[in-house]
């Protein structure tokens, strides 16, 4: 810092006029003291040098809030300048010092009667931003007038203050009918006001989601399109996004709509452009195919999207992330483009990724060779990354064009020759896959993968390496001294490799059974024995027992013929694609995350309307919901990559992304045996990529082996395999979701003979309120009403309460009132408080009651496995919180399956010295997630809950559910 | 949604931090700079985010220019464009983009940002609406002399001074009108990847004309373009040489009815700089590429790699490129080089952290050819690391030359300004990706 001043001491001998970097350096002591005099000097011009000096001082940091009334002393002026100064300190300070700040509103009222429009704004965007409840009173009738001021520049300034005051005080903008004002001013005259009107509703309206305050009418699309052509640039923008959230009525409207949108392709300003872009991408949905207007606004669409692609590179890659999800979802836009897609040579890194990925995309028999031309140069770069991925492109690329195999074949052969260390192993591991997509027909170049298998260091390769001499070790002359030399060093290679080594050796046996019995012998007592992994132990197991008893059975479940990896794995799935359509431009379009994933409590999902009648219309639903986490990138990440290989067990369990899956669970663990288990678990479900699904002739072989199990393993191996079947079985077993006994709400006493008592449960999905009405009152009770006050999740009533009336004295019904989430939300205490007013022919009475907050737990909240463990590492420490639950006395099993029931999902399980660790999410109805670690110690009737969740007051309402939930 | 705003020195110093929308506090700021320093360099920069706050930032004068936002529907383009356009707007008010004139105009970027951004919603960008808002007066960083001549060249003149523009002319503060003037720059983007075989695979041009005035009274401004000059691969006009380009795309400002017929842009320019026209054009060069390169690599018979290469400079014979840079990757392990060069001023470098050799060439005319020979010393040389040299890398200028051919036939002002005339015009095509496969 003191380098700095002095630095800026130096500053000062540039030029002889003075210079504003001179009030840095005042630091020392008593400054305060002396600004203060200088403040209340009688010149104007050494008033506005000291309150420059302490805006200074503000910017670097300083407090200078006790020369607050001196400040505002300064503010009755009439030059602007000054003007302008003191409120830039006021809208800094006036929060730390309201009752000060109250010495300012009036000086603000009388500025906005100035005759100097200029000032009346000044006044009114000023007190907006004084973010002090006191001054929100006096602020009202000012903006009301300046509202309709007969200037623009005030009433565009007032449009923009109705929001500010909207987030002090919603409740006051509303009383004082701003909005309505607010709503006018749509029809201004001047496109500035109405592009300022736009965005303050927008943004009011998506705190109230079911409010119709923009509602978009034909005749309000009108004005906004005709204001669209008046506009700034940035006031086209509000607009345009505002515009996006229409649906139109029919593909005429919708038609018309692109007619009048698509000039603003060709606008300088890229934002625009890329605001358009959205609004035709959504609209376009509505329209025919067939129409010859689709066809000419899809050319339209390619021209602008290249532009993007010349700006910057921070510009270049917002804009690559959404062309990557135009050309998933029309592809047909850019197929001729490819070539600006080329990666040039000073991109930087993430550019060049992203290039590569869309490269991929567009890549299809007809520009094949060119793509492979370009590739190939790629993987000779000097940035290991992205040779790396290049290497990878290429057999994505055999995978994808199946014309192209041959050719991306003797690439990658090519580029093994190089003999370049990274480039060897990479290719290696995209043989592997292209293998697995045409297999037996590149057997050929195994000899020439065997040369590079010194040079192989990185676990991945030589997991695929393995994999190769295993899968056709019966052409592999030599293949058992191959895999014999990996297994020397067995305890110091990864879990994947050793996990592959075994099921090569395997296969091996099973293909050689002659002369690798010694082998396989070998590396199972190896597994068995020796390792500490219960992963690579238990699989040994199983492989050793299915070997000893029935060997033909071995041979069917492990030599099975293999499903075909498809290539349709890499895109992201289709209702996020459609939702992430929709947000086009916006932050989630570049995490490729859906709004909701990394900003918590909003549950709004967006989605393309429907092409109107035509039989096209795509139904996704199927899919839960709970996918939508899952990102998709064409070149997986290590993980993904080896998830999705079957039979190859590379991955542990913590990385295997299992498929979206609504009731069940999965684990890892499951896809044990060639994926067979899958089938025989009973578990139909066809994943997202298909290349999960088992053959139920393996499931067979499989299912007869444990029959015929030798006495002399049973005791270690039935461990494992009831874990296995125990987990299983959970997916069948529909146990009733958790509901607490009915607890008395309001006693008669209190409410003139009505007494309720109730309770809260989940059923289907939907909360139910539960109450038993009792009439102890001498007549009968007709009239029943309810209503709930503002609460943290926004319950409401979905539907009046149905008594049947009249109630007669001391007759007793059941009621049942289903609840919904929609409704106004305030935050209570504590958390799961529910007011209610019930309403009869007597009288209106209050009560309150505490709902469990796991009646809010959706069913579609198992995270997926990967999502999990990044955002339990995203949310900070000091979210956590843990929790003891006594005296509970349930295994593991028993607790997740129980905790299922009321949508607590466990997602992965671990057992560490004997104690059981239970990885759990869950998810409420405001979209909050929230991560649990439940320890479970044998023998321990103790259990630790540790909860993660980005909004941690809830951490107690869910342990308090947990309890509930177990000890019920 | 911007939610704050706050521009930052390259070590992290505060120098303007302004809070819209009151949502989180200005610890942030230590956040962001922590993140951006620590970000590897493989990680996207431009979206970064800390619990529910996004940060978007650009670098620009040294500086990086940072908005937080916390709504999910914010577009990270809109606040990217605008903070470049922040950033050019505080250029244009203060004559020159650095640390320290950001420093001595902080009241004034105060002032322009409260204008600028309400609430967190863009306001205006344009200086023409801006200039009626804003009270303060810029600091000049420099003072403004007429004979800093540093950069005789710039605007295209031969050596006459009278017909030179000193450096400074264009840097400085629009509020200071005492010169007036006004600046034409016709800026060319050129990349071109040839082929191991000498075939162009690709050549792209991206294109702007952007106009700097510093005119008071001008009220209209028209810029007539080469009357040959055809859009779209469809309407090419007339003989000869056309200049074509595939897309074009205007300023808003910029009125193109007699653009049909005539070629001719009319503006209303607004003080300060702005880009008035951004074309591009891809594979159909009218010319051919600038440079080729003949090289060849071979072993000899001490173990050491040789490289000979040959740079043809296929320009017309007036015209030069300047800043020549020639960049090929080397070998890994490569400990020494030697090398011949042509002429004293040509330069060579071994960088070895980057792994590539770098020649320099400040000047270089058309139809002249250059050739160089260099050895390098690769312990452990293979026949596999000879094929980690290439694709060799070109940057350079070419001063006075549009690579598409468009040129400005004239620029007039109306009302006709009294006294001499102010009008500038230069032409540059640079280019910093220009590969050559070996």
């Amino acid at each position: 810092m003191q380098e700095w001043a002095n630095q800026l001491c130096e500053n000062r001998q540039f030029g002889s006029k003075m210079t504003d970097s001179k009030y840095f350096t005042t630091t020392k002591k008593g400054e305060i003291f002396e600004l203060k005099a200088e403040l209340n000097s009688d010149k104007k011009e050494k008033k506005k040098e000291a309150v420059k000096k302490v805006i200074a001082s503000m910017t670097v940091g300083k407090d200078v809030s006790a020369l607050f009334p001196d400040v505002v002393n300064c503010m009755q002026t009439d030059n602007l300048e000054l003007k302008k100064l003191v409120y830039l300190y006021l809208m800094n300070y006036a929060k730390s010092q309201p009752d000060m700040a109250i010495m300012a509103v009036n000086t603000f009222v009388k500025d906005c009667e100035d005759p100097n429009p200029l000032i009346r704004a000044l006044a009114v965007r000023t007190m907006g931003c004084i973010r002090v409840d006191k001054i929100t009173e006096y602020l009202c009738e000012p903006l009301r007038k300046c509202l309709k001021d007969e200037d623009p520049y005030v009433r565009k300034t007032a449009a923009v203050c109705v929001a500010k005051l909207h987030d002090i005080n919603a409740q006051l903008v509303e009383d004082q009918g701003f909005l309505d004002t607010l709503k006018d001013l749509i029809s201004d005259s001047n496109p500035m006001v109405v592009a300022n009107a736009v965005a303050a509703l927008s943004e009011i309206a998506e705190s109230h989601p079911n409010s119709n305050l923009m509602d978009l009418n034909p005749q309000t699309m009108n004005k906004l399109l005709t204001a669209l052509n008046e506009c700034t640039e940035w006031g086209q923008i509000f607009i345009l996004d505002c515009l996006a959230n229409y649906t139109p009525r029919d593909d005429r409207e919708s038609q018309s709509i692109c007619e009048r949108v698509t000039p603003r392709l060709s606008h300088a300003n890229s934002a625009v452009v890329l605001s358009a872009v959205k609004v035709l991408m959504k609209f376009m949905e509505m329209l025919p195919k067939d129409l010859d207007y689709y066809g000419t606004l899809l050319k339209k669409l390619a021209p602008p999207l290249v532009t993007l692609l010349s700006a910057e590179p921070e510009l270049q890659y917002v804009a690559l992330r959404n062309i990557n999800l135009i050309v998933q979802r029309r592809p047909e836009i850019l197929k001729h483009e490819m070539k600006v897609f080329f990666v040039k040579y000073n991109d930087p890194i993430y550019v060049k990724l992203e290039k590569l990925d869309i490269m991929i995309r567009l890549a299809s028999q007809a520009n094949i060779a060119q793509v492979l031309a370009e590739l190939k140069e790629y993987a000779t770069e000097v940035d290991v990354d992205f040779v790396r991925k290049a290497v990878r492109a290429i057999g994505r690329c055999a995978i994808k064009v199946e014309q192209s195999a041959e050719r991306c074949v003797s690439t990658l052969l090519d580029l093994i020759q190089t003999k370049v260390n990274y480039v060897v192993q990479e290719a290696i591991v995209v043989i592997k896959d292209i293998f697995r997509k045409y297999p037996n027909k590149y057997e050929s170049v195994i000899a020439t993968l065997c040369e590079n298998l010194d040079s192989l260091d990185e676990p991945e390769a030589r997991a695929a390496m393995i994999w190769i001499v295993g899968e056709y070790a019966e052409r592999i002359d030599n293949a058992d001294e191959l895999l014999e030399s990996f297994l020397e060093g067995f305890h110091d290679e990864s879990t994947q490799v050793q996990l592959q080594l075994r099921t090569a050796i395997v296969k091996l046996f099973l293909k050689k059974p002659t002369e690798t019995q010694e082998l396989v012998q070998q590396v199972l007592s190896l597994a068995t024995q020796d390792s500490d992994n219960p992963d690579l132990r238990d699989r040994g197991y199983i492989y050793w027992r299915l070997l000893s008893t029935d060997p033909v059975a071995a041979k069917e479940v492990v030599l099975a013929e293999k499903p075909l990896i498809s290539e349709e794995t890499d895109l992201i799935e289709p209702t996020l694609l459609e939702e992430l359509i929709c947000h086009i431009g916006t932050l989630a379009s570049v995490y490729h995350k859906p709004p909701s994933a990394f900003v918590e409590g909003r549950g709004q999902h967006k989605r393309l309307p429907g092409s109107g009648g035509s039989a096209e219309s795509e139904s996704p639903d199927a899919v839960s919901a709970g996918a939508a986490n899952e990102v998709a990138a064409v070149i997986p990440s290590q993980g993904d990559l080896l998830g999705d290989l079957l039979n190859l067990d590379l991955t542990p369990p913590a990385t295997t992304g299992p498929p979206p899956h609504s009731g069940g669970m999965q684990l890892g663990a499951m896809d044990l045996l060639g994926g067979g288990l899958d089938s025989l678990m009973g578990d139909e479900s066809e994943p997202l990529g298909g290349d999960l699904g088992g053959s139920p002739a393996m499931g067979a072989g499989f299912g007869a082996a444990p029959a015929a199990m030798p006495p002399a393993f049973s005791a270690p191996v039935s461990g494992g395999l009831e874990d296995l079947f125990d987990l299983g079985g959970g997916v069948g077993m529909p146990l009733g979701s958790f509901c607490p006994p009915k607890t008395v709400w309001l006693p008669a006493m209190k409410a003139k003979g009505l007494e309720i008592s109730g309770t809260f449960v989940r059923r289907a999905g939907v909360i139910q309120m539960e109450m038993t009405i009792t009439n102890k009152a001498m007549s009968v009770m007709t009239g029943f009403a309810i209503q709930f006050n503002r609460n943290s999740f926004g319950l409401a009533p979905a539907g009046p309460i149905q008594v049947p009336s009249p109630l007669s004295p001391n007759q007793n019904i059941e009621v049942s009132l289903p609840l919904n989430t929609v409704g106004p939300v305030m935050k209570m205490e504590p958390l799961n408080n529910l007011q209610v007013a019930i309403k009869n022919n007597i009288d209106v009475f209050y009560f309150s009651c505490q709902y469990p907050i796991s009646v809010l737990f959706v069913e579609d909240g198992k995270m997926e496995r990967q999502v999990f463990l990044a955002t339990w590492k995203d949310i900070a420490n000091e979210n956590e919180s843990q929790f003891q639950i006594k005296d509970c006395h349930l295994n593991s099993d028993t607790a997740s399956n129980k905790l299922q029931t009321s949508n607590i999902f466990t997602i992965a399980k671990r057992t560490v010295d004997g104690q059981d660790m239970l990885y759990q999410s869950m998810k409420l109805t405001n979209g909050i997630w929230v991560l649990a670690e439940l320890k479970i110690q044998a023998g321990n009737p103790n259990y630790t809950v540790s909860l993660k969740c980005r909004a941690p007051e809830v951490s107690q309402c869910v342990f308090q559910s947990y309890e509930a939930v177990l000890k019920n | 949604m911007i939610s704050q705003l706050f521009i930052l020195s390259s070590k992290g110093d505060h120098l303007i931090y302004k809070d819209f929308r009151g949502e989180a506090g200005n610890d942030v700021i230590n956040v962001f700079y922590e993140k951006v320093t620590a970000l590897p360099g493989d990680q996207p920069p431009v979206v970064m985010s800390h619990r529910d706050l996004h940060f978007v930032h650009v670098r620009q004068g040294g500086l990086y220019w940072v908005a937080t936002t916390t709504s999910a529907g914010s577009s990270p383009f809109t606040i990217i464009d605008f903070l470049n356009r922040l950033a050019a707007l505080v250029t244009d008010y203060c004559g020159s983009l650095s640390e320290k004139s950001v420093q001595m105009n902080f009241a004034l970027i105060y002032e322009l940002l409260d204008e600028v951004v309400d609430y967190g919603y863009i306001q205006t960008t344009s200086s023409d609406v801006l200039k009626n808002f804003i009270q303060t007066e810029a600091v000049s960083s420099r003072p403004f002399s007429l004979f800093d001549l540093s950069n005789v060249g710039l605007f295209g003149a031969e050596t006459q001074q009278s017909k030179v523009a000193p450096s400074s002319a264009a840097t400085r503060p629009i509020q200071s009108s005492r010169d007036q003037g006004v600046f034409v720059d016709v800026i060319e983007r050129l990349s071109v990847i040839i082929g191991s075989n000498g075939a162009v695979m690709k050549a792209d041009v991206e294109g702007e004309i952007k106009v700097k005035c510093y005119m008071l009274n001008c009220s209209e401004m028209r810029i007539g373009l080469n009357e040959e000059f055809s859009i779209g691969r469809s309407t090419l006009r007339g003989y000869g040489a056309a200049v074509h380009v595939d897309e074009c795309r205007f300023h808003q400002a910029v009125k193109l009815d007699e653009f049909d017929d005539h070629r001719i842009l009319k503006l209303c320019p607004s003080q300060g700089e702005q880009t008035v026209m951004q074309y591009q054009l891809s594979d159909n060069l009218p010319s051919p590429p600038p440079f080729r390169l003949f090289p060849t690599i071979e072993r000899d018979n001490r173990g050491r790699l040789l490289i000979y290469m040959k740079l043809r400079c296929d320009l017309p014979p007036k015209s030069a490129a300047i800043n020549v840079s020639v960049s090929v990757p080397v070998p890994k392990g490569c400990v020494s080089l030697s090398q011949e060069l042509s002429s004293p001023e040509q330069r060579c470098e071994l960088k070895p952290q980057s792994r590539s050799l770098v020649w320099t060439v400040p000047r270089c005319s058309g139809g002249t050819q250059l050739s160089a020979v260099f050895k390098l010393d690769v312990p452990g040389l293979s026949s596999a690391s000879m094929l980690e040299v290439g694709p060799v890398g070109l940057t350079f200028e070419l001063p006075k030359l549009t690579s598409t051919g468009l040129q400005i036939r004239f620029l007039r002002l109306t009302p006709v300004q009294p006294g001499p005339s102010q009008r500038w015009v230069r032409y540059v095509t640079h280019s910093d990706s220009y590969i050559i496969r070996v």
